[in-house]
């Protein structure tokens, strides 16, 4: 601290004590301007913007708009200064904030992204608000203050110890600017900040965001597709050119007014306001339709055994219809979707493939193989990245026609030829054809949804479920998606799409499936109420051991642990198992409890104990004979010292696990351990990604089988369906982890000086704990030797 | 002006971390901690595998060296490799290990015999003769630590101790060093590297 207040924050810390009665305190809102600049990323043959001239006037609204590929997120990962020169970028021209380069702004600069679950830092709600302040090194009292101040101006009304997991995107959208805000920026920076929300989640936002700006009168930069929402609140929109420059600028009426500069935006896929691409209505399919999938009575659930997500739901479904399932958050829509995709199993009822789908076999899609169901019903994931097998989009699209399989048959679906074929016409229908090599990661955000749609119709389905398709995407995606799927209804296939977007649903003339809102007395998701795999149980963490400092715990447990790891005998581990039982009421854990934590641990040291009695030095009576090995007397000693050596070394660590959390843990190896706090939160933030990859592990399971990829088959068929699935957890793990790092370096993180809001103690509980674990590790010692059992196993 | 530590222009130093190596490091040895605890409770069930001769088992130990290659190839930055082993150690620690917090001490070892190996190469090498390397000095650091420090086996004799640290070392080399690095080229090949220094991993020469 001390050094890191620096002019900036001394001067809001007078303006903050000048209106300490009013809710949000007015920041210095910052102008802007570009001479001649432009920017190539490391990646990259192409400049992503060159010679962009641009001012903007401090506390002006600005929306920034233009076609995908004209470099609307790098100006504003470069205004944030989020954005890395290393040998392989080239930058050229100025950028500046107030007159200075915006490499250098962090703190008057605040920015959100459009992926929810990487605008959180940190595993509560109040820890998350002050993240950036304190990386600003603000005072902690004044954090205190900003954070009630931020969450009020946001209208997140949680508790400071909410868990962030359980929020929905809409409220971590608005956490991520009630983060912003408390940093007491004079610039906005938004990208894309609703395109992952439904609508009621993108209002709450956009009247947060306005709300903020309202009171603190800073400056305003936003991206957006849908302008819809925004387009009446904003002063000014600038057009971005691909390639460079500017397009257009002006006022919303100017720009969007009807006339040539409109039609040209329509043209680039820009969602003017009141725009929606217009089709013919579709002919209804005739009453002869033959029906293909029947839902009777059926409840949906993710988990066996769980409260069901929807209940009593009845779908019939023919031949060459559309349904939009509709529904508010959490009422169960996916889960609807997954199960009559048979990616998930029924909760009670039933789903019934009928007529030609069921060609006479197996009528629940949920036991058909993954190459029975590939061909017949085809899902397509709301984030196109997880139905990604392959190295290349031709063989992206070929692998499923490639998989299918005739109905409870091993003969395949398609010959060789009628699968080239296949791939052929979809690359050209969709215009893909130049892409046919690359990497499916590696196309733009409207080319990945046109092929997942694609890889899906490839294997020609009969019924295509969609989650969510059009989330994000541009008016040319969205109408080319439109045509797509209106060409696959003429032909007979039967469409599900959960959808907020009515023009969508109205596009494809498809029938309402409405869900009923989620009728628990509590109103909130029920699973996300759940601790984290990594956070303490809350009764642990109220316990004794739970208010100690985790390094004292830490301490403690390797002082007992060293006669463990020094000797090989049954008295000293016997010891410390004893004293850790007997320590168990510290933790507030019953013995059941430490059990269902515990018992992984106990059958690895019966392992260890039966290996040991199996191969150790044989002496004494031969107890058992099994040929090669055999049990006697001594062994059985040896392995019981083993086993319980074992046992010994691992159960004290479950007390700490049970009692520490590792926001906790983090503080203490950062403030105490005087670790480089730089790793410390970096390692702590992505444990906190950790709780969204278990979940996305689910997710690429089902996606997979959705395109074909077998997991139910023999044990090779199994290791190659997990690795593959493991790759690609490993990628999304990645490209989160990239976003998270954006997030954190836009708010101050990996300055060499910070202020901690919660204070890591040290006090005479702590001092006690290391102390009887000295005393623990002693006494064991003293025991063995006094009974002479010993053993140093260095000897 | 805000608070600013860095130079205004350029930030060539390719050996300082940036925040986006280190969450990216965070996150392989979170993930990869997961699946050491996956591991942990899992691989007895190989044991059977093993059976006749018991030092064996350390054919598979590759699956808890991993990390401190697979770190090190992707962030290229010195302390990689240490960091993302230690880190993948604690975090198996935290969710229940039968090794109890000697992992942390395990971890340590295990990622120093990578560490080293890519330090004698200056960071600036990591083709597949340094991934090899690297998971060969992982597996000999990590069994000598087992054999000969921590003394996991005390039944075992002479002849079987150094038969494990083979084991041990040959499981380094193929799963820690060969698996890594064709994941890495893999990885290079989505662009989900393309903000750290290994986004061209997947067309640079193998052995060059």
């Amino acid at each position: 601290m001390g050094t890191g207040i620096t002019m900036s924050s001394a001067s809001m810390l007078h303006r903050e004590n000048d209106t300490a009665a009013t809710v949000q305190h007015r920041c210095d809102a910052v102008s802007v301007s570009a001479r001649n600049w432009g920017w190539r990323h490391a990646d990259r043959k192409q400049a992503a913007l060159s010679g962009l001239d641009l001012e903007i006037r401090a506390g002006e609204r600005v929306l920034l708009a233009g076609p995908s590929g004209a470099g609307k997120s790098t100006l504003l990962y470069a205004l944030a200064g989020v954005l890395d020169e290393d040998d392989e970028t080239y930058s050229s021209g100025e950028l500046l904030l107030d007159g200075a380069p915006a490499a250098q702004g962090r703190g008057l600069v605040g920015l959100m992204q459009q992926d929810p679950e990487t605008q959180v830092v940190q595993a509560r709600v109040g820890d998350d608000v002050a993240f950036g302040a304190e990386n600003l090194s603000v005072p902690p009292a004044q954090i205190r203050r900003r954070i009630i101040e931020a969450l009020d101006a946001v209208g997140l009304e949680v508790p400071l110890d909410h868990p962030t997991s359980a929020l929905s995107g809409g409220q971590k959208q608005r956490l991520a600017l009630a983060g912003i805000l408390a940093m007491g920026p004079g610039l906005v920076l938004l990208d894309e900040p609703t395109a992952n929300l439904d609508p009621d989640g993108v209002l709450e936002v956009r009247d947060a965001v306005l709300a903020a700006l309202d009171s603190t009168g800073a400056t305003l930069l936003i991206v957006e597709h849908r302008l819809e929402a925004w387009a009446a609140h904003m002063d000014r929109v600038i057009v971005l050119e691909p390639g460079g420059g500017i397009a257009h600028d002006g006022t919303p009426g100017e720009l969007f007014a009807p006339g040539p500069v409109r039609e040209k935006l329509i043209a680039a896929g820009v969602w003017v306001p009141g725009y929606t691409p217009a089709f013919d209505p579709l002919p209804a399919p005739g009453e002869s339709a033959a029906l293909l999938l029947e839902a009777t009575d059926l409840a949906v659930t993710r988990k066996r055994g769980a409260r069901p997500a929807a209940s009593g739901l009845d779908l019939r479904l023919g031949a060459g219809e559309a349904w939009c399932v509709r529904g508010a958050n959490g009422s169960g829509k996916s889960t609807f979707a997954l199960t009559l995709g048979g990616l998930l199993p029924v909760g009670s009822g039933t789903v019934l493939a009928t007529g030609e789908l069921a060609a006479g076999t197996e009528a629940r899609p949920y036991h058909w193989r993954a190459s029975e169901l590939v061909g017949r019903i085809g899902s397509v994931f709301q984030e196109p990245e997880h139905q990604f097998v392959t190295n290349t989009v031709a063989e992206e699209l070929a692998y499923g026609p490639r998989h299918a399989v005739k109905p409870g048959t091993r003969e395949p679906l398609f010959t060789e030829r009628e699968i080239s074929s296949r791939v052929e016409a979809l690359l050209s229908r969709l215009r893909l054809g130049h892409l046919a090599e690359a990497n499916p990661f590696t196309l733009s955000g409207g080319e990945k949804r046109r092929l997942s749609v694609a890889t899906v119709l490839a294997a020609g389905p009969q019924v295509l479920i969609l989650d969510e398709p059009t989330f994000g995407q541009d008016a040319n995606t969205w109408r080319e998606l439109a045509l797509l799927l209106r060409e696959e209804l003429a032909r007979g296939t039967a469409i599900i799409a959960v959808t907020h977007d009515a023009d969508f649903a109205r596009a494809l003339g498809a029938h309402e499936f409405v869900l009923a809102s989620p009728a628990t007395a509590d109103g909130t998701a029920p699973a996300a109420a759940r601790p984290g795999l990594l956070e303490a149980d809350v009764r642990g963490g109220t316990s004794f051991l739970g208010r100690a400092n985790p390094l004292a715990k830490l301490a403690a447990v390797a002082l007992a642990t060293i006669p463990l790891i020094a000797s090989m005998d049954w008295v000293s581990s016997g010891i410390v198992v004893a004293a850790t039982m007997l320590a168990l009421p510290l933790a507030s854990l019953s013995v059941p409890r430490f059990l269902a934590r515990g018992w992984p641990l106990l059958l690895a040291a019966i392992f260890g104990a039966w290996g040991t009695a199996l191969v150790g030095n044989d002496s004494g009576a031969v107890l058992l004979d099994l040929g090669l090995f055999d049990i006697t007397e001594g062994s059985l000693a040896a392995g019981a010292a083993t086993g319980m050596r074992a046992f010994a070394v691992a159960i004290p660590a479950v007390l700490v696990l049970f009692t520490t959390d590792p926001t906790d843990l983090a503080n203490a190896l950062a403030q105490k351990a005087r670790l480089p706090h730089r790793f410390v939160l970096g390692a702590l933030a992505g444990m906190r990604l950790l709780g969204l990859l278990i979940e996305e592990w689910t997710t690429l399971g089902m996606a997979r089988r959705a395109r074909g990829v077998g997991s139910r088959g023999s044990a090779a068929a199994r290791l190659r369906a997990n690795l593959g699935q493991v790759f690609g957890l490993l990628v999304q793990a990645i490209r989160r982890a990239s976003r998270l790092a954006v997030t954190m370096e836009a708010k101050g993180f990996g300055t060499a000086e910070r202020t901690w809001l919660n204070a890591s103690s040290y006090g005479r509980r702590d001092a006690g704990i290391v102390a009887a674990g000295l005393l623990l590790g002693t006494g064991a010692t003293w025991a063995a030797l006094a009974l002479g059992t010993w053993n140093l196993v260095w000897s | 002006m805000g608070i600013t530590h860095q130079p205004a222009g350029h930030k060539t130093a390719t050996t300082s971390w940036r925040v986006v190596d280190i969450v990216i490091a965070a996150v392989i040895a979170v993930s990869s901690g997961v699946i050491f605890w996956a591991w942990n409770s899992s691989h007895h069930l190989l044991d059977v595998l093993f059976l006749a001769f018991p030092p064996s088992a350390a054919l598979v130990s590759g699956m808890w060296l991993f990390p401190a290659v697979l770190g090190a190839l992707i962030i290229r930055k010195p302390g990689a490799a240490l960091f993302c082993e230690v880190v993948a150690a604690m975090v198996s620690a935290l969710m229940g290990s039968e090794f109890g917090l000697t992992v942390l001490a395990s971890g340590l070892i295990q990622g120093l015999g990578a560490e080293v190996v890519f330090a004698a190469f200056r960071y600036r090498t990591f083709n597949l003769p340094v991934a090899l390397l690297a998971g060969a000095g992982a597996g000999l650091f990590g069994s000598v630590n087992d054999t000969f420090i921590f003394r996991w086996f005390p039944e075992y004799t002479t002849g079987m101790l150094m038969a494990y640290i083979g084991f041990m070392t040959i499981s380094g080399i193929v799963i820690a060093g060969m698996l890594s690095f064709l994941g890495t080229r893999a990885l290079a090949k989505t662009g989900a590297l393309g903000a750290l220094a290994s986004r061209k991993a997947a067309t640079e020469p193998i052995l060059g």
